[in-house]
């Protein structure tokens, strides 16, 4: 009955352990929160993925993330979507219209948008410009992009934590959120959706310099 | 009847069964089949693991099972593993997780074989209380947990659909409730049984006159 007891102990024990590693001490229960909170405790650099868009030469996704010397908010999109990029497309025009304040009172904000492709094989740029233009997308704050590398767009997606999966209407459901990525090109936090306003407030607080 | 199925089940044949049902989930072509929905990789593929370790345990020797045995008095720590092990698996992140790393899906392929190795070893030896206290703990956990994919608005896994999560949902509040009336109506039975035996005897007993 003692090796019972202590048998059950241990194994309780055990599986008590594994719930406090798989949940990371039981504050997340979901990959995507898992995600989320690795990033913030540790910033994902990103890969040297090839990108083009409108107005965009190819060039690798950190050198552009570089050349504005400031903190860029990224979404992951694709043009035939009819569901949830649209609201990713809403986040991202208030957050293009506050912006474009800030500018035309003289504040230079340090941060940009970026919307990134998740479907670079149909997503050129001229398409891409086309629907741009639908959002109202302002070039000189709001840049699209996607990686016409089929297997450099899966490293990226990869790397970012971005999971795709078919819904077999033929669309795609994916883990939408809004990237902070710092001008070093790491990824260093992630916002819900709906989120644009901290989002924001969190980008151009480390473009000031802010501590991550 | 029973006696037939039985002698039809030797420990030879059901280590074979095991075996081949082990080979059978370790076809690729078949694991993404079962993993690519959430329902199937949960309400199949998970008891399909569970019954390779029940079935493999046929095939130990007397002595074997003696020796487990005296670390599984009244099978109290085969069904504490099991239920850590099923406690830990519905955590929504190893579903997702398992998918991208396949040294956490031969983790909780493991998990799973040793979970309903224990399960089968310890259940006769468990008697009603125990068994009663096991169910009453994984059953309401599994019902919690189905109605929580039911009525969540959120994808609570990235590989999945949010339809196949409620799905799934339904499934697991289903088969809850099943392992629950089957139980009870197995306790019922017995019971009815016992009593059949023990009247007979109990009017002979003479009365207190």
């Amino acid at each position: 009955m003692l090796r019972t007891a202590l048998l059950a102990c241990l194994l309780a024990l055990t599986g008590y352990a594994s719930a406090v590693w798989l949940t990371h001490d039981f504050q997340v229960w979901t990959a995507e929160g898992a995600r989320r909170l690795e990033v913030a405790q540790h910033p994902v650099p990103l890969p040297r993925v090839t990108v083009e868009g409108p107005g965009i030469a190819a060039q690798p996704l950190p050198a552009l993330l570089a050349q504005g010397g400031g903190v860029t908010v990224v979404d992951f999109v694709y043009t035939r979507c009819q569901t949830v990029c649209l609201s990713l497309g809403s986040s991202f025009q208030q957050m293009q219209a506050t912006l474009l304040a800030d500018l035309a009172v003289g504040v230079v904000p340090n941060v940009r948008l970026l919307s990134i492709s998740l479907d670079g094989a149909y997503d050129t740029p001229a398409v891409l410009q086309a629907h741009a233009r639908t959002l109202q997308a302002d070039p000189t704050v709001w840049d699209w992009v996607r990686v016409p590398d089929a297997a450099q767009q899966q490293a990226l997606l990869q790397r970012l934590g971005v999971v795709v999966v078919p819904d077999g209407r033929g669309d795609f459901e994916h883990n939408a959120a809004l990237l902070v990525l710092d001008d070093q090109g790491r990824l260093v936090r992630i916002f819900d959706l709906t989120e644009q306003q901290l989002a924001l407030d969190y980008a151009r607080h480390i473009a000031n310099g802010g501590l991550l | 009847m029973r006696a037939a199925v039985a002698a039809a089940c030797t420990p030879q044949r059901q280590v074979l069964a095991a075996l081949a049902l082990l080979v059978l989930l370790l076809v690729p072509a078949l694991r993404l089949w079962l993993t690519a929905s959430m329902w199937r990789h949960m309400v199949l593929q998970f008891p399909l693991w569970m019954g390779v370790g029940a079935l493999l345990t046929a095939g130990l020797s007397p002595a074997a099972r003696a020796r487990v045995a005296r670390w599984n008095a009244y099978g109290i720590s085969g069904l504490v593993g099991a239920a850590a092990v099923l406690a830990v698996l519905m955590v929504p992140r190893v579903l997702d997780l398992v998918l991208v790393f396949p040294a956490m899906e031969a983790a909780k392929c493991a998990a799973l074989l040793l979970a309903g190795a224990a399960l089968r070893l310890s259940w006769r030896a468990a008697g009603l209380v125990v068994q009663g206290f096991f169910l009453g703990n994984v059953l309401p956990m599994t019902v919690v947990v189905g109605q929580l994919y039911v009525d969540s608005p959120l994808r609570l896994c990235n590989a999945y659909l949010l339809d196949d999560q409620a799905r799934l949902g339904h499934w697991l509040v289903s088969v809850a409730a099943l392992l629950a009336v089957g139980w009870l109506a197995q306790v019922a039975w017995w019971m009815v049984q016992r009593d059949a035996v023990v009247a007979p005897h109990a009017a002979q007993v003479p009365g207190p006159e």
